[in-house]
């Protein structure tokens, strides 16, 4: 019976994206034309005459911003799969290596960006970093649950003619890690270009970015709406885009994407805590020497290039370090007051919302492709018009931050509930019981474990969607005082604020993982069995 | 409490032209040819037939979780569909399909909720009793092996009382002498309480032993061969096995077994 309305999904797949899509722009107009002399929001007509007045300039900018963003696709996913060849060819090394990826995955990147501004001059380099940084993470995560997607019995296999890691590599890993390959590439393709676009924001010469803030500054309205809406298309057009390719070299999908990036350890107990506070001291000390070293390799000045002792005594030691902690820390108190609720909003609605349309699969069908569609937009880039359109209160911010977070968790939650096995659903079946109690018995605990996935994901992502409507808006918050240190050249409050922001995403991130793994014990015990 | 519920009378079940065909991308597939069967009220019918003949295909049309490409199914008298709806039969899946993510208890109960009947401990822990997982009530299906699930969920399907079971394959992967108990113990209890029972088996052995009627298929698209009845007294011991009559009839249905392999790989064997 599921299945039967699989097909029918799939079959009206097209036909919905279709009128979903003709939905969207349909209620776009007619909220305009409603809101009009509001000056908030342009029409599509509107932004269709901006664009169609402005071509040479909107072209330029477009390909500026591509370009940066297709070099950092590429050197962003090169390094997720260096990494990930290191992690499956020296077991050993992947707990440390899975937390320094995520370690630099936290970073924020708004106050990145200013620190590679010095680090490169003008130029595209932070926009590329930048952009590079914002896909690497994304694709290292499902290119290693790939790796590892073949069944055991075909390692035994392997192993059973005498053979090694690397033919079981190139033999299974490889092939079973394709389809992963190409979802990480295709969910990095508008990463890829919120990235370049995020660099923008923080100073460049250049590049749709560069004209939003100008554009927003300016109180332009269509020239707001319009370049929100060539990023979002551009953006759209890459995943559809990458998919397309993706289809074209592996046979399927894959299923979501479920285990953590580092596979649960050996030792259980106490042991397993002590190893635990080892591990963590382990990857601090790495961290520090890293950081120093890759500062003393190149001679970085240190006016700008702050080292960990500096940004110790800036907090800790500094005659002024009582003000210093109380600034930095009350703006990330601010900061995480706007992020927290939106991040739980944004959860709480993308499965909720899922699991409600999976009671009438007609919506379904209508939702799916729209919300797949509107999941590749980066919703940061369009900041500006949730600023325009609710202002620079706290509210426009807490809205910001869950439509960040709604739809990868709507699209991942949907995925979710299909993966009920098809012979569970039999089950069902044969007493003939309600969708309801499907839905709640057997389809909403299969989906946790792409719940928490997409919850783990979304820590990050929250926190850069506060810090840049923070950086470009509402002028509180750590996001504002990153942009303030930026402009002061107080690099002592930018690097310390970028240390404890990146640790206080690292500690969210390991406590949702936390809870992910507590939940998932029982909901996917066979993952962990 | 269990005895206060009524269980449902056994009903009969009837195909009429029932037929399947698959149709996918490497083209049309025949599962079932239309068949017309007719299974007695209360009679336990083994199901036997090469691997991929269509004998799984068949269970899944009569409980009508597939739909048939022709011909109809009745449960005494009404639709598969009605017959779910007031929890008249269970299906024993060739997996076991139980939830990861509850326990044995939890799952053999899962069925008295899906059934909308009353939630019974008691009936719930004697029935995980009689397929000797007493010390496992607790235990999800990881922990367990594959016989043991499979256990687990034969108790599912009977704790609901059932008036007709389908079983695919039951015992597929429960080992000989747990097999043998099970074989003797689990019909003793639907005999009791009067059920249809169809239960697809790769063992010759078995089916004579369980079944009131052994049907042999051929290989796909699935049609009888044979149709052999098995009036043997019950109930039936192992020692049964050693009997004249009972070897009689498991040559016979071997035979059939054969013979069906003979006739659909005739083409290939000739010179
Ligand atoms: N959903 C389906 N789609 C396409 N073909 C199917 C489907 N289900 C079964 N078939 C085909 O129908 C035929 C019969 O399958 P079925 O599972 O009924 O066999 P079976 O007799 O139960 O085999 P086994 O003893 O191995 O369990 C097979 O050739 C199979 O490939
Ligand atoms: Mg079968």
């Amino acid at each position: 019976m599921i299945d039967a309305t699989l097909a029918r999904l799939t079959a009206s797949g097209r036909l919905g994206s279709v009128n979903g899509i003709l939905l969207v722009f349909a209620g776009w107009e007619l909220s305009a034309r409603a809101l009009s002399g509001a000056f908030l929001l342009a029409s599509p007509t509107e932004v269709l005459a901006y664009l169609a007045q402005n071509p040479g300039l909107m072209g330029r900018a477009l390909a500026a911003t591509l370009a940066e963003a297709a070099a950092g696709f590429v050197i962003g996913n090169l390094a997720a799969m260096a990494l990930a060849l290191i992690v499956i060819l020296t077991p050993r090394l992947e707990r440390t290596i899975a937390a320094l990826a995520l370690l630099v995955f936290c970073l924020p990147l708004v106050a990145t960006g200013p620190i590679l501004r010095v680090l490169f001059g003008p130029g595209v380099g932070p926009q590329v970093t930048l952009a590079a940084l914002a896909v690497y993470y994304t694709t290292f995560v499902p290119l290693l649950v790939g790796l590892r997607a073949a069944p055991a019995t075909w390692f035994d296999v392997i192993r059973s003619y005498g053979r090694g890691r690397w033919t079981e590599l190139v033999q299974v890993r490889a092939a079973a890690a394709l389809p992963y390959l190409v979802a990480g590439l295709q969910i990095a393709a508008p990463a890829a270009i919120l990235g370049a676009m995020v660099g923008e924001f923080t100073g460049a010469e250049r590049g749709l970015g560069v004209l939003t803030i100008r554009a927003m500054r300016g109180l332009d309205v269509p020239g707001t709406w319009s370049l929100a809406t060539l990023a979002a298309g551009v953006s759209v057009a890459a995943y559809a885009g990458v998919g397309w390719i993706g289809r074209q070299l592996s046979s399927g999908p894959p299923p979501v994407i479920l285990a953590a990036p580092v596979s649960p350890g050996g030792a259980v107990g106490p042991r397993r805590v002590a190893g635990g506070f080892a591990h963590l001291a382990l990857i601090a000390v790495l961290v520090l020497a890293l950081w120093t070293g890759l500062m003393d390799l190149f001679g970085l000045n240190p006016f700008f290039a702050k080292r960990p002792d500096d940004v110790w005594r800036f907090l800790v030691t500094a005659p002024q370090a009582a003000e210093h902690r109380a600034t930095l820390f009350w703006a990330l108190a601010e900061t995480m007051a706007v992020t927290l609720p939106g991040y739980f909003a944004g959860l709480a609605l993308g499965a909720l919302i899922a699991a409600a349309i999976v009671l009438v699969p007609p919506i379904a069908a209508v939702a799916m492709p729209v919300a797949v569609a509107l999941r590749s937009v980066p919703i940061v880039t369009t900041a500006p018009l949730i600023i325009l359109l609710l202002g620079r209160g706290a509210l426009g911010t807490i809205t910001l931050v869950a439509v960040m977070i709604f739809f990868p968790t709507f699209v991942a939650c949907l995925h979710g509930l299909r993966q009920a096995p098809g012979q569970v659903i039999d089950v069902f079946d044969s007493y003939a019981s309600s969708r309801l109690q499907r839905l709640m018995l057997a389809q909403v605990p299969a989906m946790l474990p792409a719940f928490f996935a997409a919850a783990r994901m979304a820590v990050p992502a929250a926190i850069l969607a506060a810090t840049v409507v923070e950086w470009l808006a509402t002028g509180i918050g750590v996001g504002s005082l990153m942009a303030l240190s930026a402009s002061l050249s107080d690099y002592g409050m930018l690097w310390s604020a970028v240390a404890v922001v990146s640790l206080t995403a690292c500690t969210l991130y390991a406590g949702v993982a936390r809870l992910e793994r507590a939940v998932l014990a029982v909901y996917a015990s066979e993952q962990f069995a | 409490m269990a005895a206060e519920r009524h269980p449902a009378a056994p009903p009969e079940v009837t195909c009429r032209g029932l037929s399947r065909t698959f149709y996918g991308r490497g083209g049309a597939v025949e599962a079932v040819r239309p068949l017309d069967l007719t299974f007695a009220a209360g009679e336990t019918t083994a199901l036997v037939g090469p691997s991929g003949c269509g004998k799984s295909t068949l269970l899944r049309l009569i409980a009508g979780l597939e739909a048939p490409t022709t011909g109809r199914v009745e449960i005494g008298g009404e639709t598969p569909l009605a017959v779910r709806r007031r929890a008249g039969l269970a299906v024993g899946f060739q997996d076991p399909s139980l939830l990861p993510w509850r326990t044995v208890r939890g799952n053999v109960a899962l069925a008295l909720r899906l059934a909308r009947q009353p939630a019974d401990e008691e009936a719930v822990a004697r029935l995980i009793g009689l397929v000797g997982l007493d010390g496992f009530a607790g235990s999800r299906p990881a922990a367990l092996s594959g016989g043991m699930r499979q256990r687990a969920a034969i108790a599912r399907c009977l704790v609901t009382r059932p008036g007709l079971l389908l079983l695919d394959e039951p015992f597929g992967a429960v080992d000989e002498l747990t097999r043998q108990r099970l074989a003797q113990d689990l019909p003793r209890l639907w005999e009791a309480r009067g059920t249809t029972t169809l239960f697809v088996t790769h063992s010759v052995t078995e089916a004579v032993m369980i079944a009131d009627r052994v049907l042999v298929f051929s290989p796909r698209p699935a049609d009888v061969v044979e149709d052999v009845t098995v009036d043997l007294p019950r109930p039936r011991r192992a020692d049964i096995a050693l009997s004249d009559a009972f070897r009689a009839l498991t040559e016979r249905v071997s035979a059939a077994l054969s013979a069906g392999f003979a006739a659909a790989e005739r083409p290939l064997a000739a010179e």
